[in-house]
């Protein structure tokens, strides 16, 4: 026999490798889709109105096996001791726009390919070029929604309408302003008011001038309220003329049967907010794409839309708000203008939280 | 007593001779407390535990949001040169006082009035009345004054019938806070006063009267001494309490309103732990003043002559 030939022997042996390797390809590749359904429970450090509870959470924990148990969070700095000190516990955290880096540099997240998540094809492209949200591994954070402040007024008691902080100086606003008690972001638009560059890094020069505005703007202040709520009521039934909140206040002061607000930028700038969901280190880092590509999803959102009312980075949901008819709503809290997002001074991890929280005190102790 | 204890020091032994006392002593002693373990377990892991550490906490340093273990006093020097922390203490203090005076001042009589002219077939219903609003959070039920006081609210459409308008102390201002801390704390007050009142035998009242003593000189030194340790510990139940209040004074007490316990929130808002828990050591230290000078009003011997 030629040496050269294929023997029979040869063929069979052959042809049975190459089932032997065709099948160990398929086992592998079973195994790594029955991996990424493993049923696994994993910490979600976030806001509630990062998630649906009801339909939301069940619907991702039957598609993907991850059945997340969120904890609620209060503020950016408690929630990133917690995060910290919980040694790994959090599979997912979230926070808002300068905060990410930090937690970055603290080597508490995990940068990823973002574009490489199907979902982010939903998003409006503005939210995937966040400059502050880039790192050399990849993006830091999931862009989720955020909003900028406005000063928002009764034109019926209010006039003219207010151009610059310096309204709340007025004596005959004098117990009309109220606002949700954020000691950090107060101190912060008063650092706005008298000129800081940074106001969530103000100099102790800075922060002076800050308090010393905020002393002459306490007679203003008739309270600091604990939610939202408690803003949108007290404009409603008129107690309070004219606050600082977030983009789409005046939709719910209407909402809650109160009278015409509008909405005006100081001069000197408005606080805003962004945020977005975090990889953190930890065991479950595998599934963070998992989750996100059926969290993300834009028929998830005009529910939470309608409770919360906040802008969100997913394009494909403005649309869905659009057919659904709430468009108006939309576009009152600047769904549509992702750009708006970087318009304003952006919250972050200050150098020194405990010098704003004692600049706050000492105007509104007693 | 003491001839029993001799007894078993001395109590013979199997062999005749006596058995050593201090371990059947000692023995004796440790199962008397057996009892109490789980509740010391209970009280060593869930209060003196968290207190240790927030005193621990008050004596180490803040770095940004992180806290670190290295000791120092700066804390408490930051706290007690900084005005507006001992203003503030001070206020809380006389509006803690006041809120327990008014709350006192309103359930003595209603527990005095229950205890002495109400039929025991009445007592029962009206003490529930009492405790019924316990089934309704604290939160909604310091939120529902903010309704009530405010200017579009029932008392300012009441008022309004007879031409009044509400003042601007009504609401977001320390009226308020001590208004509505004395509604809250009522129950726990009237409850502590009739529970002493109860236990008072009114003949005595009539003796004293019978004796030639006057119907206020009857009430203070007859009734009085006798009920003082109910009266000290309603004190205690609401003041201590009110000392730490937050919630209503944010939520009704406006820019005016502020107490203690406002600024440690803000403080914990933050991360700021190290100066948040000195001002929490701050609060119990007095708490643990108040108890001490109170102490001797609790002890009931020397008024049956013991």
């Amino acid at each position: 026999m030629d040496r050269n030939m294929i023997t029979r022997r040869d063929a069979l042996r052959a042809g049975a490798v190459g089932v032997g390797a065709l099948a160990m390809a398929g086992r592998v590749g079973t195994a790594a889709a029955a991996s990424m359904n493993t049923p696994v429970t994993i910490n979600m450090l976030t806001w509630n109105d990062h998630y649906d509870p009801t339909k939301q959470l069940p619907a991702i924990a039957k598609e993907t096996g991850i059945t997340v148990h969120p904890t609620l969070g209060s503020d950016d700095g408690t929630m990133f001791i917690k995060a910290k000190e919980s040694h790994q516990e959090f599979a997912i955290v979230s926070a808002d726009a300068l905060w990410v880096p930090y937690y970055y540099e603290q080597k508490l997240s995990v940068p990823f390919d973002i574009q490489s998540f199907p979902v982010s094809k939903q998003l409006y492209s503005a939210s995937l070029d966040v400059s502050f949200w880039k790192s050399s591994g990849g993006y830091l954070a999931y862009p989720r929604a955020w909003s900028a402040l406005r000063i928002y007024y009764n034109p019926k008691y209010v006039n003219p309408a207010p151009t610059s902080w310096e309204v709340l100086l007025d004596p005959k606003y004098k117990g009309k302003f109220v606002r949700e008690n954020q000691p950090t972001d107060i101190v912060a638009e008063a650092g706005l008011a008298t000129g800081a560059k940074d106001p969530y890094n103000m100099t102790a020069q800075e922060l002076s001038k800050a308090q010393q505005f905020l002393q002459a703007a306490k007679p203003a202040f008739l309270d600091l309220v604990s939610q939202n709520t408690g803003v949108v009521t007290a404009l409603a039934n008129e107690t309070a003329w004219f606050t600082s909140e977030n983009l789409g206040t005046d939709i719910r002061v209407k909402k809650a049967g109160g009278p015409l607000i509008k909405a005006a930028i100081p001069k000197e700038g408005v606080v805003g907010w962004l945020d977005a969901e975090m990889k953190m280190i930890g065991p479950y880092e595998d599934r963070f794409e998992q989750f996100i590509n059926a969290w993300g999803q834009a028929n998830w959102i005009p529910p939470l839309f309608k409770e919360f009312e906040e802008a969100w980075f997913n394009e494909a949901a403005y649309k869905l708000l659009v057919n659904q008819g709430m468009k108006d709503l939309a576009d009152a809290v600047g769904y549509n203008n992702p750009e708006g997002a970087l318009s304003a001074h952006l919250k972050g991890p200050q150098k020194n939280p405990g010098a704003y929280i004692d600049v706050f005190n000492q105007v509104f102790g007693a | 007593m003491e001839a029993s204890a001799t007894h078993l020091i001395n109590a013979p032994g199997p062999a005749g001779g006596a058995v050593k006392g201090t371990r059947l002593g000692a023995l004796s002693r440790l199962s008397q407390y057996l009892g109490f373990a789980p509740a010391a377990a209970l009280y060593g892991v869930f209060f003196a535990a968290p207190m240790v550490i927030i005193v621990m906490y008050s004596f180490w340093t803040q770095n940004g949001y992180s806290i670190e273990a290295r000791w120092t006093f700066e804390n408490y020097q930051s706290i007690f040169s900084t005005a507006v922390y001992v203003d503030t203490f001070l206020t809380t203090l006389w509006m803690t006082a006041a809120a327990t005076f008014a709350t006192l001042a309103i359930a003595f009589p209603f527990a005095y009035w229950l205890a002495r002219y109400v039929s025991r077939r009445w007592q029962r219903p009206l003490l529930f009345l009492v405790i019924v609003p316990f089934w309704v959070s604290y939160l909604l039920r310091v939120t529902s004054w903010t309704i009530i006081l405010g200017n579009n609210g029932g008392l300012a459409h009441l008022l309004g019938i007879f031409g009044l308008s509400t003042p601007s102390w009504f609401l977001y201002d320390r009226p308020a806070v001590i208004f509505v801390l004395t509604y809250l704390y009522f129950p726990y007050a009237a409850l502590t006063l009739f529970a002493a009142l109860e236990r008072f035998d009114w003949r005595q009242l009539r003796a004293a009267r019978d004796l030639g003593a006057t119907q206020t000189r009857a009430l203070r030194t007859v009734m009085l001494p006798q009920i003082r340790p109910g009266v000290t510990t309603a004190v205690i139940f609401v003041f201590i309490p009110i000392l730490g209040e937050y919630l209503t004074p944010q939520l009704v007490g406006g820019t005016r309103g502020v107490m203690i316990g406002n600024l440690v929130d803000n403080f914990f808002e933050e991360a700021q732990f190290a100066q948040g828990a000195t001002v929490a050591v701050l609060i119990a230290a007095v708490v643990v003043i108040l108890l001490v000078v109170f102490r001797r009003s609790l002890e009931v011997g020397e008024m049956y002559g013991r």
